[in-house]
């Protein structure tokens, strides 16, 4: 038996309603103990005096495994020659920032107090090799989001009008055999489109071969997850990324959902209006409105930073039409297996262009108008907006005005005349960041032993210095702790530990597993059962942590 | 599902590591040691699975037969006087290469398998360039026009046709096409095209790269290049077809081989501004995309990659098994698919290997391993490089894993 005390810390939860307390925080066997306890068994101590203590950080919306990470690696080898992480004591020699290996990956995120993390497209056909990576990846708790939406057996049954329960019994299969724990659409029904050559598709438009639309394909698989009791609503990606005006689609999308929970994500990439002699200007109050009216929508914003990096796709769709911005000049598509697709363009934000200055503006715009920190989440889509590295950065021009202002006052005029930004005096506090960086995605994914530090919660605890240099501050953790053992001190890893693999296993129909049989012998060429995975496969025998749903098998 | 008689055990929809398709209907019968594969198995497959009676044979240091345990001292004593060890082969599940990268940057040397070429040839564009790519079911239901570029594929993916271009596909209106271009169909190739049209445009020896050229400037409607053989009713069939497909081996292209693969893309982007095409590129025995695919993931480089003082540095012509063996002095040679033979050395050669390997010259020290889909359970890639097959295990031969046999090397490094 262990036992850990952490002494003399302010203590941020806010799931719990402690705000700033200072009082001792213990763990016990790898999880949250109550003070009482634990007693004399205390076998370390943490003098955390004058720093603030808070739950393990988790990342909802983070591209860090799969096919499309590999293209990047590939694409982006300039990138990795010039990173590299020395073999040492606890790292292979990964590299990468954009583009970061299994094993970077988990040493960056740990070292900024993170302990969670998701990736939010898993292709099926793909699910197999996400599930290797992510067990590569230390430090993290991982799982994965299922992309579904373009997938032709789901929209067959959608076409010929299988009806809902049908689509319910499909989506519970799909996330039993790929072990995942949330739907995520990806321009729904577009790369599909994309396919039979249509190349842009609004949420009332029909596919050309299926003559369904995104807004059906939407509200269906919304109903689905409702019904099948998932914790975490669709996870949207929604119709026309990038495209200027697409702000109404946004805020159409919104309206489609009829109150029901939907999670919009990297919403600032769908909140751009046409205004202006450019014509392209934020939509970033207008989305935000809706959102604060709307309580069912959740967002995360998908900020951009300006420098290098690389975007990575399902959306073949938008992709083959961002082609020719790519910066270096060499892009990958690929057509997935009659399930997706992935288009990896590397890119460059600069803060000199306009739009790029203007899309900086209007996720910042978003973080500051959005007023509910319960249903607005930090992330810069990584890679796409940014490396997830850049988070410290953000969380100072979130809290610190004037270092914003210095920020914004280095954009091109032509940009700042576009934004409202300087005239937005919020300042996040510490609490909402513990909310939006903690308390928050737990609460939206359902874990509920994570992101807070009640008794009985995940020993992941993260000591922060109080800093008023709040980038300083979030850069580097004086401790880490992951199931109760202290993986980072002053900011540098001193022991290897892995996390779990989080998944949902609602119960279905079994009569979907003939037409699955039927479905993968016929139109796949291999069968059902090679598709699905298997326990054993997960993190070496380990399986999955499977979270209990309305309908659980 | 399996029945058991008393000939032994029959598995079926036992899935295969070999080529690069992941056929995952094949059926293999298990008595004690003795394996043959029946149905689904193609030739190759049916010859690569098929083991006797024998007895597996016992690891061996300088010709001697030792125990696992002395086998793997013997190993580490080499290994860690190598001053440039070279492991090749790399035939081996994505466990066995997570193994082999763990060891190789402890020991420092460099890491390449040995059926790489058309890896890099591919790569060699779509890594530079990139490319529009697809996977086997999206060919099988949307491609209604298949051009296969150079020497016909299906002499190293035996049943690509029934995989991909199988009669009808649930896309496709009319009847599929595929045109040979370079190449011709075999007769196993012709039998699986049965119900498809099939067309043959001969190239002459080593003016491959001139037709595609060829081909381009009639999509692109520039000035026409001069030779035959006529492509104009090609280039009007792709710009027609819905979704038309380039497929290409690129090992078996000759020595402008990445020059075929690069043009072939640009073809393939052109006709993406009207229509839908893409590329298919074929490559990948022995689990050759997984070696490359967990590389990446877990060193950010491809194959072909080095280690030296803890860095790990891609160079795809230096780090070639031929190119590193040359100031090499041990080789680690891996592979457990195939009794693959090493290539000749002057050096030291560690060999974990198939039982069945013949070697040129007694190694000096040999550890006859299982093999994934066999002998051990493990995770291997398929050609297209997004689905990976998860293969069993149907037979207790006393044969360690590739994964096994070098964690217990690196273990017994200081
Ligand atoms: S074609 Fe390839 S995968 Fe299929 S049985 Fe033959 S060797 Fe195995
Ligand atoms: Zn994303």
């Amino acid at each position: 038996m262990s036992a850990v005390r952490i002494t003399g810390g302010k203590v941020l939860d806010p799931a719990n309603g402690e705000v700033g307390v200072e009082r001792d925080v213990f763990i016990q066997d790898g999880r949250i103990a109550a003070s009482g306890a634990v007693g004399e068994g205390v076998t370390e101590t943490i003098d955390a005096k004058g720093g603030v203590v808070m739950a393990g950080a988790i990342d909802i919306h983070t591209h860090i495994a799969g096919g499309k990470s590999n293209i990047a690696r590939l694409l982006m080898v300039e990138e990795q020659r010039a990173i590299r992480e020395p073999a040492g004591p606890f790292c292979a020699c990964g590299g990468g920032l954009s583009t970061m290996t299994a094993h970077a990956t988990g040493c960056r995120y740990v070292e900024m107090g993170y302990t969670a993390a998701f990736e939010p497209a898993v292709v099926g056909a793909n699910a197999r090799h996400m599930h290797y990576e992510m067990g590569d990846i230390p430090f993290l708790d991982t799982g994965g989001y299922l992309v579904l939406g373009n997938d032709d057996f789901l929209l067959d049954l959608i076409a010929s009008g299988a009806g809902q329960q049908a689509v319910n019994d499909y989506v519970a299969w799909m996330l039993a055999a790929t072990k995942c724990m949330a739907i995520k659409i990806v321009n729904p029904g577009g790369i599909n489109a994309f396919k039979f050559n249509a190349r842009r598709l609004d949420l009332d438009e029909a596919n050309p071969h299926y003559e369904i639309t995104p807004r059906k394909i939407l509200t269906t698989l919304i109903r689905a997850v409702t019904e099948l009791g998932l914790a975490h609503p669709i996870h949207l990606h929604g119709c026309n990324l990038g495209v200027p005006g697409n702000e109404q689609t946004t805020l159409d999308t919104i309206a489609a959902t009829e109150g029901l929970p939907l999670h919009m994500t990297h919403v600032q990439f769908h909140s751009y209006g046409t205004e202006g002699d450019r014509k392209f200007s934020s939509g970033a109050a207008k989305i935000a409105e809706a959102v604060n009216k709307n309580p069912n929508i959740s967002i995360d914003v998908g900020q951009i930073m300006f420098g290098q990096t690389v975007t990575a796709s399902a959306d073949l769709m938008s992709q083959h039409r961002n082609r020719g911005i790519a910066t270096p000049k060499r892009w990958i598509g690929m057509d997935i297996e009659m399930d997706a697709a992935c288009g990896i363009v590397p890119f460059e934000y600069k803060d000199k262009s306009f739009v790029n200055a203007l899309q900086w503006a209007i996720g910042l715009e978003l973080f500051l108008l959005v007023e509910d920190p319960w249903r607005i989440f930090l992330t810069t889509d990584h890679p796409n907006g940014a490396p997830f590295t850049t988070y410290p950065h953000l969380l100072r021009l979130l809290m610190d005005k004037p270092f914003r202002d210095e920020q914004f006052a280095k954009l091109p005029k032509s940009a700042r005349k576009h934004s409202i930004l300087n005239e937005l005096k919020r300042e996040y506090t510490l609490e909402e960041i513990a909310i939006v960086t903690r308390a928050a995605p737990a609460k939206i994914l359902g874990l509920t032993d994570r992101g807070h530090l009640g008794a009985g919660a995940a020993g992941d605890v993260v000591i922060y210095r109080d800093d008023p240099d709040r980038e300083a501050m979030f850069s580097k953790a004086e401790y880490v702790l992951k199931d109760g053992r202290v993986v980072v001190k002053d900011g540098e890893i001193v022991d290897v530990v892995y996390g779990r693999t989080h998944s949902v296993a609602p119960d279905y129909d079994k009569s979907m597993d003939a037409k699955l049989d039927r479905w993968f012998d016929q139109a796949i060429g291999f069968k059902a059962k090679t598709f699905k995975m298997r326990d054993h496969e997960i993190r070496d025998g380990q399986g999955t942590v499977v979270h209990a749903t309305k309908r659980s098998a | 599902m399996t029945d058991v008689s008393s000939g032994g055990v029959t598995h079926h929809d036992v899935v295969c590591p070999f080529c690069g398709l992941g056929c995952d209907d094949v059926s293999l019968t298990v008595r004690g040691n003795a394996v043959e594969a029946g149905e689904g198995a193609c030739g190759r497959a049916a010859a690569l699975f098929r083991r006797s009676a024998d007895p597996a044979p016992s690891a061996r240091v300088m010709g001697r037969e030792v125990a696992l345990d002395e086998a793997l001292a013997a190993a580490a004593e080499l290994v860690s006087a190598a001053r440039s060890p070279v492991y090749g082969g790399l035939g081996t599940d994505v466990d066995g290469v997570r193994a082999l990268i763990k060891l190789a940057s402890k020991t420092g040397g460099s890491v390449d398998h040995y059926a790489s070429t058309g890896l890099f040839r591919n790569l060699s564009t779509s890594q530079r360039k990139g490319w529009i790519a697809t996977t086997l079911a999206e060919v099988r239901n949307h491609c209604d026009l298949l051009v296969v570029i150079g020497p016909d594929p299906s002499e190293a993916f035996h049943r690509l046709y029934n995989r991909i271009t199988p009669p009808t596909g649930r896309f496709i209106k009319g009847k599929r096409k595929v045109v040979f271009l370079g190449g011709a169909p075999s007769d196993e190739a012709r039998a699986q095209l049965e119900g498809v049209e099939i067309q043959t445009i001969a190239v002459p020896e080593g003016e491959l790269l001139d037709a595609l050229s060829r081909l381009q400037g009639l999509l692109s409607d520039a000035p026409a290049v001069p030779g035959g053989p006529d492509l104009a009713a090609l280039a009007e069939g792709l710009k027609g077809a819905h979704y038309g497909v380039l497929a290409w081996s690129a090992g078996m292209l000759g020595g402008d081989g990445d020059l075929i693969v690069e043009r072939a893309s640009i073809i393939v982007d052109i006709l993406n501004v009207d229509t839908r095409a893409a590329c298919l590129p074929l490559a990948g025995r022995d689990n050759l995309i997984g070696a490359n695919q967990a590389f990446l993931w877990n060193i950010g480089f491809p194959l072909r990659t080095a280690f030296r003082g803890g860095q790990a540095d891609h160079d795809q012509l230096l780090n070639s098994t031929e190119e590193a063996l040359k100031s090499g002095d041990l080789l680690i040679w891996t592979s457990a698919f195939r009794p693959e033979q090493p290539p000749a050395f002057e050096g030291q050669l560690v060999a974990f290997a198939h039982p069945d390997t013949i070697f040129e010259r007694e190694p000096e020290v040999f550890v006859p391993v299982g093999q994934p889909g066999l002998d051990h359970r493990g995770l291997a890639f398929r050609t297209d490089t997004v689905v990976s097959i998860p293969l069993g295990h149907y037979r207790d031969a006393g044969l360690p894993s590739i994964a096994m046999v070098a964690k217990g090397l690196r273990e017994r490094l200081s």
